[in-house]
């Protein structure tokens, strides 16, 4: 997957699941925490990247991806 | 035929304060009040029990319904957090405490909280088998004896409660269609170690969202049914963030699928039949219920109204 579409998947995965939450270049480099994301959107955002990028995120995975850029990244070397 | 009669609840007088819970776990009380759902849980006195609740649930039955003890043939207990650690099993004990006839079945089954839904179909089945006509399926799994203190994970969760569900040879409701699955490879997201519980969010929270909702979708077609021909759906209140998410991806109508853990918290194999109990005042002709959790164990079934 070319990253374009990796940022793509990612940037509407998190709107999508976050309430009032707008991704914008500069947020892709920030925590997941710093954006307002709490844990439990976390769990649904990976879950939804995941099955939109049609990959699997396993659980030690997940746990490192602490970022948008980092989880764009991941899903982009798949 | 057999079916579902009536059911009541019992719930501890112990309460413990979810908010207060969350400043001591540091945690936001508008997360834990609106993403977990929960504020307050109901918990276990230092006189309580298994036995106990269950014969408070079924003095609870005993207000709305007549039953007579000398008739039932049968009684199952759900738990997996019994009294005496399960030996003697905790239904012969009820037995003992509600002065039943000797000529009652009884046993124990262990499951979290798939269990109601299991639990009815065994309950009928093996009554079915053995020709009898009134049985005692109670649910109490009291968590509380196996929450880890310093787990805010769990501790902000898990609630004790007990029901009964009557099961008749008249009944209100009977069994239409059902399914069961078990993933046992992922048992360990929900697991007690060391005598103290130990859940994997994320494996629970991936379970139910992708299984769940399969589930539910071929058991409605099976029984050639759609989410509209559905009058009420009683999923497992595990947390009001999973449930709302459940519901999305099942595509069930919100507005059937009651969300009711403020304060309860999640009761274990007691939520399904919690929900029940309440929703049976608005005769429903169709119910859907389904349970998941330990196991990994996922469990659907459909009831319809007798005519």
């Amino acid at each position: 997957m070319n990253r374009e579409e990796a940022v793509k998947i990612v940037m509407s995965m998190l709107e999508k699941n976050v309430d009032g939450l707008e991704m914008s270049d500069d947020k892709m480099d920030k925590t997941l925490v710093d954006i307002g994301v709490d844990s439990l959107d976390v769990m649904l955002v990976i879950m939804d990247v995941g099955e939109a990028a049609g990959i699997t995120i396993s659980d030690d995975q997940a746990e490192i991806l602490d970022t948008p850029e980092k989880i764009v990244e991941f899903i982009a070397k798949q | 035929m057999l079916g579902i009669r009536s059911i009541a609840s019992y719930l501890p007088k112990g309460r413990v304060d979810n908010l207060e819970q969350a400043d001591r776990f540091e945690t936001d009380r508008e997360f834990v009040e609106q993403k977990i759902g929960v504020s307050s849980l109901p918990r276990f006195e230092a006189k309580d029990s298994v036995v106990s609740a269950s014969v408070s649930a079924f003095k609870s039955l005993c207000e709305k319904e007549s039953v007579d003890p000398a008739e039932i043939e049968c009684v199952v207990l759900c738990t997996q957090n019994p009294d005496n650690g399960g030996l003697p099993h905790n239904s012969a004990l009820v037995h003992a405490e509600l002065g039943l006839s000797e000529d009652c079945a009884c046993f124990d089954i262990g499951l979290g909280c798939s269990g109601y839904v299991y639990g009815l179909s065994v309950i009928q089945s093996f009554m079915a088998a053995n020709s009898m006509k009134k049985g005692l399926l109670f649910t109490c799994d009291p968590y509380s004896r196996i929450l880890n203190p310093e787990d805010k994970n769990t501790c902000l969760l898990f609630g004790d409660a007990a029901s009964v569900t009557l099961i008749s040879d008249t009944p209100r409701y009977i069994l239409s269609s059902a399914k069961f699955a078990t993933k046992g490879s992922g048992s360990a997201a929900l697991q007690k170690n060391d005598n103290l519980l130990e859940m994997n969010g994320r494996a629970v929270f991936n379970f139910a969202l992708q299984d769940v909702p399969k589930q539910i979708k071929r058991v409605l077609e099976n029984a050639e049914l759609t989410m509209d021909s559905v009058d009420i759906f009683l999923l497992h209140q595990g947390s009001r963030f999973m449930l709302e998410n459940v519901i999305k991806r099942a595509g069930m109508p919100a507005e059937k699928a009651p969300i009711r853990l403020s304060s309860t918290g999640n009761t274990i194999s007691s939520s399904i039949p919690l929900l029940l109990e309440t929703e049976l005042n608005g005769n429903p002709k169709t119910i859907l219920m389904s349970g998941f959790g330990v196991g990994l164990s996922w469990a659907t079934a459909i009831y319809t109204q007798v005519k």
